[in-house]
């Protein structure tokens, strides 16, 4: 699927719906759980809070803000009209001069303060965010290379951070050195989620403790290239492994594959997360496949579109060629603590495709 | 300044008691609660892409999601934090409050929150603009009828704008990372855009920067773009911007490096050293900027650069009265940028601080 076939899509929904206009908004804090409608209907990833108005019949406008970044959006889509703003609202007040039904994507999570000028804007608004989302579940062709790029980045990442992981090294440095380090690469963002300690209760922001040999490092490295993140969960221990731990980290890395196996076409995701489930379940550990120990055992991957949502039993989005999405049982067990392995597939025809080329294994690192 | 804003906020941000004791956020407090008598509590929302306040008043920056924090005049403290109760401990180290709980139970928390408030009190909303719209409806419902909420965002832009000898101190030190920032950057110039750029970067990481951000110029400092993919060609002039992290304050800067003399450039120092030489209490920021103008005849301004005279500390940008005169304590960032079809575009900046008796330099393009 091209963007142009996406964005008709988009508009056949808008039809559909009996609307004229979507306006689709985001505040420019890129945030992974986030979905930004901006990057789905113009490729345009923001500094400052943007909104996009696709007009039935497919005009698009951007308006952007800081003003002085409207020419990088003109240059990168000639194709569209670009406003220049130091306000989004203001920018977006121009655009509205003609009657006609509105629905609005992304409201809900712009600030409050933005959210209630816009409110006023077009008061008569209906949420029309599955419009934009929903027809953004399976990525484009320009994504999945993108995709493919991001996943390899991340286990260059990864390399990297067995050869710069050792006692005395802090969380913080670690994390700053990762995310340089993909930028380096060509990601421009990466959401690196990494701590350490003897036995991690979840995968947190780093912070100030240094490593300690008998650490167990979990990450999730998250590079993102030209605005598609993709993401890789890791554990390493610093020292040699025990042995209850090489065999509990098999049981989650045997969990994810039985994952990874359930994701067919045609299934709903919620199967993904039961065949995780009954590995862990089967070795007693059933108690620990809920909250607080576990919420989901997977994720879409944004910034766009983050459909097809969590890998968990409560989804029941049927699975298609071209999602994108995390598999990690990233599970909590009470001998080792929170572990962490997943890989981001790609759906295909035949089952989900993993986008890394080698998958999590424990890794150890030599004192 | 706008940023690409990162999707989680990386490096040191740990609560240092020596560095920004206990005193100084009860000081803080006392200050608040004196600015509005009637207020029993106030409601303190910060997340990634905004939270000085937040961090003003708790030394939490919040790198993941969301924070909340629930203050109260007899000097009880909670802090609502994103993620659920695991990862709390994370957070633990960021902030000078002990109470932590789930943001996820965010209405129900506030609520009963609000239920020890003294009878009769109101409530500040501190940044509660930037709070999610749907947040902020659960959030302001949880109150009930009988709790009065007012906005206290100004109050704490107000007090933010004085800083106090430990936050100057803290300026001061994301200036030298930015400086050394630069350094790298000058090094690197010849080796092409990306790789000055991400020198520039890494010497301000490894120098304990907890957040550093850069813009650059493929046009002579026209416009300025965020990293999108490595860029090989070296450019002359290359102009730069970039923004340091430390201990919670920022320092920011433009420079502009060439090896042949640039006509913008030269005006623009020269408008950016005139403009220096009369931060003083007492000066305005629209003098300042008529400085600048006056001081760069045949030039437009640069839309970048505009406003020319900006606060900066916990926030990168913090908004000044054009004609509110300087006061001692406050820390500017005073941009000149210049453009010309014809003899092209330069932006430079200074960080300086207000003294009693003038100015101190933190860290100058000049």
């Amino acid at each position: 699927m091209t963007f142009d076939e996406r964005l008709m899509e988009i508009n056949r929904r808008l039809g559909e719906r009996g609307l004229d206009r979507i306006v689709a908004l985001h505040d420019g804090a890129h945030f992974i759980e986030k979905p930004d409608p901006i990057l789905v209907l113009s490729g345009f990833k923001s500094l400052g809070p943007c909104a996009v108005v696709l007009e039935r019949g497919g005009r698009v406008t951007l308006v952007v803000t800081p003003a002085w970044d409207a020419a990088r959006a003109a240059q990168g889509r000639p194709d569209l009209h670009v406003i220049a703003a130091d306000d989004v609202v203001n920018g977006l007040a121009g655009v509205f001069d003609g009657p006609g039904a509105a629905g609005s994507v992304g409201l809900a999570a712009m600030p409050f303060g933005i959210a209630q000028r816009i409110a006023q804007l077009i008061p008569d608004a209906l949420p029309a965010d599955a419009i934009v989302f929903d027809a953004a579940r399976r990525k484009t062709d320009t994504e999945i290379a993108h995709a493919r790029e991001a996943a390899r980045i991340a286990e260059l990442g990864y390399r990297h951070l067995l050869d710069i992981a050792r006692p005395g090294v802090t969380e913080d440095e670690l994390a700053v050195e990762l995310r340089w380090h993909s930028k380096s690469l060509g990601a421009e963002d990466n959401f690196v989620l990494l701590c350490a300690g003897p036995h991690n209760k979840a995968v947190a922001p780093s912070h100030g403790r240094p490593l300690q040999a008998g650490d167990i490092i979990v990450v999730e490295l998250t590079p993102s290239y030209r605005g598609q993140l993709v993401q890789i969960c890791r554990t390493i221990t610093v020292g040699t492994a025990g042995d209850t731990l090489r065999r509990k980290y098999a049981l989650v890395v045997e969990a994810m594959h039985a994952g990874i196996a359930a994701a067919q076409p045609g299934r709903p995701m919620a199967d993904v997360c039961r065949a995780i489930n009954d590995v862990l379940e089967a070795q007693g550990y059933g108690e620990f496949c809920h909250p607080p120990h576990i919420r989901r055992r997977g994720h879409g991957l944004g910034f766009g579109s983050i459909e097809p949502g969590d890998v968990a039993l409560d989804n029941a989005t049927i699975l298609e060629p071209d999602m994108l999405f995390m598999i990690h049982p990233n599970q909590y067990l009470p001998e080792t603590g929170y572990l962490l392995c997943g890989e981001p597939v790609l759906m295909t025809a035949g089952g989900a495709v993993t986008l890394t080329a080698q998958t999590a294994t424990l890794a150890e690192i030599e004192l | 300044m706008q940023t690409m804003h990162p999707t989680l906020l990386i490096g040191p941000a740990d609560w240092d008691a020596q560095l920004m004791p206990l005193d100084e956020f009860r000081a803080r407090l006392d200050s608040l609660w004196r600015a509005n008598p009637q207020a029993g509590g106030a409601i303190v929302f910060g997340n990634a892409a905004d939270h000085a306040a937040l961090s003003y008043l708790t030394n939490f920056t919040p790198k993941l999601e969301a924070a909340i924090a629930l203050l109260s005049r007899d000097g009880a403290a909670q802090l609502l934090v994103g993620g659920g109760v695991n990862m709390i401990p994370a957070a633990k180290p960021l902030t000078w409050i002990g109470k932590l709980l789930p943001l996820r139970s965010a209405a129900k928390a506030v609520g009963e929150w609000s239920t020890g408030l003294p009878d009769g009190s109101g409530v500040m909303m501190i940044a509660g603009d930037a709070m999610p719209d749907a947040m902020h409806r659960d959030v302001v419902g949880a109150f009930g009828s009988t709790v009065a909420v007012d906005d206290g965002t100004a109050i704490v832009q107000a007090q933010m704008r004085r800083k106090s000898k430990r936050e100057r101190a803290a300026i001061g030190a994301a200036s030298v990372i930015l400086g050394e920032a630069v350094a790298g950057l000058r090094q690197a110039k010849d080796g092409g855009i990306t790789a000055a750029v991400l020198a520039a970067e890494h010497a301000a990481w490894r120098s304990g920067a907890q957040d550093v951000r850069s813009l650059f110029s493929l046009d002579g400092g026209r416009t300025l773009l965020p990293f999108d993919g490595p860029v090989e060609m070296a450019v002359d002039p290359l102009q730069i911007y970039l923004a340091v992290r430390q201990a919670g304050y920022w320092a920011e800067g433009f420079v502009m490096l060439s090896a042949q003399p640039q006509a913008p450039l030269i005006a623009a120092e020269a408008a950016l050293q005139a403009a220096l030489a009369q931060v003083a209490p007492g000066a305005t920021p629209a003098a300042l900027a008529q400085t600048l103008a006056t001081a760069t005849p045949g030039f437009s301004r640069h839309p970048v650069t505009t406003p020319s005279v900006i606060g900066i500390g916990l926030a990168l940008q913090q908004d000044v009265a054009a004609a509110e005169p300087l006061i001692a304590g406050e820390v500017l960032s005073l941009r000149v940028g210049v453009s010309d079809p014809q003899q092209g575009a330069a932006m430079v900046s200074a960080m300086v601080a207000v003294t009693e008796t003038g100015h101190d330099i933190f860290w100058s393009a000049v």
